[in-house]
Parts: C-alpha cells; structure tokens; sequence
C-alpha cells in the first residue's frame, strides 16, 4: 500500500509545490486542474511524436507554462479577475484538448497513441530485506524520483534564495518590494509560471504513467494539489505531508475495499472525508495558535 | 484610465469569442442531418457523446444504416451530454419540436424518460435499447440479457484462473471492477460473473471493487494493483475511461483483463483477452428498419440473447485465437452452444 501511495503521491506533490509558489506571491491558482489536464495531453502527443519519455515530460511540462502565461497575462498583466480567469483556463483546457484531439487523432475520447513508451521504473528489484523501507525507495516510476529533490529545491529556493524572500514579500507586501524599485508582478509571473510548470509535469505523470490520455485523467486532482498548499502551511515539507497523507488515505480505501464488508462507493469518499476534517483541524490551529500560513 | 478599459473590454471580446468559436467547433461534430427532406425522420438521442464510446458509436451506426437502406428517411443525431439531469430536457426538446416520427436512444435510464415525455406527446415514438419497458403503447425498449453476458465473462474468467493462460496463479480469484454500483450491476452482472467462474470451479472467489465514477484511469490502476496483490489474474472492467488504468496494470504485472460490451482486444493485445458484446448495432438497425416501413410493434419491451445472436463472446478477433489457448476456446464455444440451447431466465431490475 505505502508502494501505490507513493506513486499516487508524486503528481499532487509537483502539482502542490507548483501551486505553493502561486499562493505564496499572492495569487491562488486555481487552475491547476486545467493546467494538469493539458500537462497530461501534451505529454502524450509529444512522447508519440518523439519516442521519449523526457520528451513527453517536457511537453507536459511546457503545456502548463503556456497557460499559466495565460493565466498572467489575463489575470495580472490585464488586471481580470483572478478566480474567473483561473476558471476559464480550466474550461478551456476541458473544452480545447478534445477539439484537438479530434482534429488530430479523430477521436475525443481515449487517445491511444503509437511509440509511446512505457514509464520506466528505477532501482527495480532491490532489496534491503525491510518491506517498509523496500516500498518506500525503490521500484517506483522514473517521475517519482523527481519530487524529493523538486521539495528540497523549492525549500531552498523560498527559504534562502533573494529570489524567494522577494517572492514570499509579493504576497505578503507587495508595497515593500516598490519601495525599493522592485515590480512585485515580476514576481507573480515567475510564481505562475513555476505553478504552470508543476501542474503541466504532474499532468505528464498521471498519462505517461498509464501509456495513453484520456478525458478527465487528472481527476480533481489538481484541486487536491490546491488544497494540500492549506493543509501543509504553505511550506514545501507541509505540502510533501498534505501530498502524502491524502495519497495513504486513498491507499487505505483502496485497500479496504477488497477487505472490509463496506460498499466501495462509501469506502471511496474517506480521502475526501478526512481533507475535510483535516480542513477544519487546520482552520482549528491556525485560531488557537500563531502561524505565518 | 480610458485606454486600460478599453483594453479590458477589448480582452473580453476576444476571450468570449475564444470560447465561443471552441465551443462551436466542438459542437460541429454533435448535430448531423443529411437534409435530403424524406418522409420519416429519426431523432437519435446520444446521452453522452458519440466519440470514444463504442455503446454509442454502434447505436448511431445501426441507425444511420437502417436510414442509407430504406432511403426514405432522415436522421438527426443530437449529443446529450453527460449531464444526466439534462437528458429529460433534451428528449422533451426533440418530442416538442413534432419534427421526428422517432427518436432512438440508449441507455437504461432512458424508457423511464421516454415514459414521462409520452405523457405530454402521446403521438411521439420512441425506440430505446439497453433499457426495458412494457406496455406504453408509444414506446419500443430492446434489453439486452446481460446475466448471459456476465456469465459468458465469468467463465472465461474462471477457465483463465483455473490455469487457462501462461501468467494464470495458484490463486482461485477473479476480479470485477466496476465503475459504480447500480441495480443491473449488483443484481445481475456481479452475481452472474462469480455464477459463471464457479461453474469451472466452485472454490473460485470474486474480488469486486468500485471505481467511484467512468472516468479516473489513475485510481482504477490503484485499485487493478490492489486486486492483483490479493492474487486476482484476470480482472472484468466494467469501468468506462478507468478500463485504461486496469489495463496499464495488467500489462505492468503480466495480468489479463476482459472486456463488456464492445471488442477491446485492440486497447492492449495480448492483455485484453476476452471480450463479450452486446450487438447493439445490429438491433438498431433492424428496428429502425421495422420503424421505417411501419413493421415496429410499440409497447413492447423484448429481451434479446445468446439464442438470439444478439450477445455473443468475440471469438473471431485474431487477437483472441492468437493469445487465448485452443483447449480454453473450445471450452468456451462449449459454453456458448449451451447457452443457445438453454437460454438463462434473466430478471430485469426495476422492470415495470
């Protein structure tokens, strides 16, 4: 179970840090989920296209950084509406894919393409002779590998970087970063388009994963990947907990359902049920005790 | 100050017409008339889309031949969307119009729909397959039996866990996903799958999980690996857009996967390995036909099966004789001559 977690982790974990930068420059993304679907599609057009599975990574990866260009241009550079921008991109990445796709492939649905290869999976077969520490480092997809050091880039990259206190100070204060001569949507559209990147490369997790897209592979993930930014007090190791505790949620109620007596339709809705109650717990602490969240 | 609103407004516009011109391009491929003007017109009522979903594709295709042969026919197809709450509005919108002599569509949902609607256009005609309906005297349902269905897969399921194939285990599991839980599921698709693979052995147990929804690949190949770790081999998805996650798992861990309703051994040959159809198409297009030249009883609901020749296993596809053994074939036609000869009783959920 703790193996599939970490494999389910991996795509919220990217999409969540991504988002993180976004939020900590003051502008809540909300279009993660559309940012995540063109990822995915994107991913496999150009893994088909280029036999890769770094290449399809990349175009996921750019897919993301486009709209999130968008989402900068529309909603800061312009000056609309956040949340109704962010919407629209989420439309239109739903509403625009399956156009493409027909035009492309003929066909709106499942896009099974040529020469797509398959995630490769690392340290395949190692052993320590501990099943814990077995599941937890070793046999898991290529794309899993890149979330531990994205966690300790993007620590270090907020934390103790110039480029990340002025981040953080766009958020918090944009007039100070003025002050001193310095244009806080600068700042924002580097946070976008980071936030762009992580979702377009989670999106390209989930496909590449699966070796096809389809619509609605990313699920609502991508607003789960919103919400661990709450749960995780908007630091990069919070985030990597969020991401984690909802993946073990979701292994549990997978798990459960070839166990328990219980309808699977019930046993589904824990993760759901517990990043509520996690929700309110994290809305408990942030009244009863200071937080920089 | 001007200039700035200027330009948002300007960026509206063009945003608006981004979405508008998108949303009209998709909606090109959703309505078709061949506006030839014949004499008896036929509304097809997609509720959902026609792309990517075979159940559909086969309505529409059955449809529109049945319309080429008698040539004296139109036919108009209209996607309903996915949005269930919408499909009665929908229906009603094309009975209102009195342009169609009938409107065709597919799903169980739908004759009770097409019941109500015939409250308010007693002279509307509907025909509506993979649903059953009896005795309104506007309406015409086609019922496939999917307890011989389901029983076709669980005994090739049984044949292949029983050791059947070269990746098959010492474990007597077979493994049923479903994308949700609803009446023809729990009443007679899971019970009959685990009646079939018992048949070949009585030892043999059923894991059965639920997706939750038709569409989360990345979950079902979650739950495909749990159901493999319990030591299922063969797994039947029921599980519309998650069937591709249960196949990435399969194919990952050297499982097979079987398929309803429609040939899927094209989505992972040498993984897929049994399919059971439904003949949807063929239904369609010879009561459509029947509609066409005034042959059609109405308020009706008929229940069509293996004996009929309306639900069979695809034991022609050359992905099937090539990865599927000789010995497990035979005794699988076996089981479909027996079927033909003793059809099985088939009691329809919720059947008024």
């Amino acid at each position: 179970m703790i193996y599939y977690a970490i494999e389910v982790m991996a795509p919220l974990l990217l999409a969540g840090l991504g988002g993180l930068f976004a939020e900590l420059a003051g502008v809540l993304n909300i279009a993660l989920e559309g940012m995540m679907l063109a990822g995915a599609f994107a991913a496999i057009v150009t893994a088909s296209l280029t036999g890769s599975i770094l290449a399809g990574m990349l175009g996921g990866l750019l897919a993301g950084l486009l709209l999130a260009y968008l989402f900068y241009f529309v909603g800061i550079r312009m000056r609309a509406n956040i949340f109704i921008v962010g919407l629209a991109i989420n439309l239109l990445a739903a509403g625009s894919i399956p156009f493409l796709s027909s035009a492309m492939y003929g066909t709106k649905g499942v896009l099974r393409l040529p020469n797509v290869p398959r995630m490769p999976g690392l340290f395949v077969g190692m052993e320590t002779g501990f099943p814990l520490i077995d599941q937890i480092f070793f046999g898991h997809s290529f794309g899993v590998y890149l979330t531990v050091p994205a966690v300790l880039l993007a620590g270090l990259v907020l934390q103790r970087t110039p480029f990340g206190l002025r981040l953080r100070s766009t958020g918090k204060n944009p007039e100070t970063l003025r002050s001193v001569g310095l244009n806080p949507d600068h700042y924002r559209r580097a946070a976008l388009l980071i936030s762009g990147m992580g979702a377009g490369l989670a999106g390209s997790l989930l496909a590449l994963r699966l070796g096809v897209y389809l619509p609605n592979v990313s699920a609502g993930r991508g607003w789960i990947a919103l919400v661990t930014i709450y749960l995780g007090y908007k630091r990069p190791v919070g985030v990597l907990i969020a991401a984690l505790c909802f993946a073990l949620a979701e292994g549990v109620s997978v798990a459960a359902q070839g166990v328990l007596q219980i309808p699977g339709t019930i046993l589904l809705s824990l993760p759901y049920v517990l990043t509520v109650l996690a929700m309110i717990v994290y809305s408990a602490m942030r009244r009863v005790g200071p937080s920089d969240a | 100050m001007l200039t700035t609103r200027v330009s948002r407004i300007a960026i509206s516009l063009v945003l608006s017409a981004l979405f508008f011109t998108l949303l009209t391009l998709a909606g090109c491929a959703q309505a078709e008339d061949d506006g030839l003007g014949r004499p008896y017109s036929i509304a097809v009522f997609v509720p959902g889309v026609v792309e990517g979903s075979p159940t559909y594709e086969m309505l529409v295709e059955g449809v529109r031949r049945a319309v080429d042969e008698a040539e004296s026919a139109t036919v108009r197809v209209v996607e309903g969307g996915f949005n269930q709450a919408e499909w009665a509005g929908g229906i009603t919108s094309l009975a209102a119009t009195g342009s169609y002599d009938l409107i065709v569509s597919s799903n169980p949902s739908l004759p009770e729909i097409a019941n109500e609607v015939s409250q308010s256009f007693p002279d509307q005609r509907f025909l509506i397959l993979d649903g059953y309906w009896e005795g309104n005297p506007s309406l015409r349902t086609v019922m496939f039996n999917q307890r011989e269905q389901a029983y076709l897969n669980g005994y090739f399921a049984g044949l292949v866990t029983t050791g059947g194939m070269p990746n098959s285990n010492e474990a007597r599991q077979v493994g049923l996903l479903a994308g949700q839980e609803y009446p023809m599921m729990n009443q007679v698709i899971r019970p009959a799958f685990i009646e079939g693979a018992q048949a070949v052995d009585p030892s043999i147990e059923l894991d059965f999980r639920v997706l939750g929804n038709w569409f989360d690949a990345g979950l079902a190949a979650d739950l495909a690996n749990s159901m493999l770790d319990r030591g299922v081999d063969v797994i039947l998805s029921i599980a519309g857009g998650g069937n591709q996650g249960v196949i990435a798992t399969a194919r990952d861990r050297n499982a097979y996967v079987l398929w309803f309703d429609s040939s899927g051994f094209h989505h992972g040959p040498g993984v897929v390995i049994g399919s059971s159809l439904v003949k949807l198409d063929q239904a369609a297009y010879e009561r459509t036909l029947q509609a066409i030249d005034g042959s059609l009883e109405f308020g009706v609901g008929e229940v069509l099966g293996v004996a009929d020749g309306y639900v069979t296993f695809d034991d022609q596809d050359p992905n099937y004789i090539e990865f599927v053994p000789e010995n497990v074939r035979a005794q699988h036609a076996e089981l479909m001559q027996r079927l033909v000869d003793e059809p099985m009783e088939f009691d329809i959920p919720g059947a008024n």
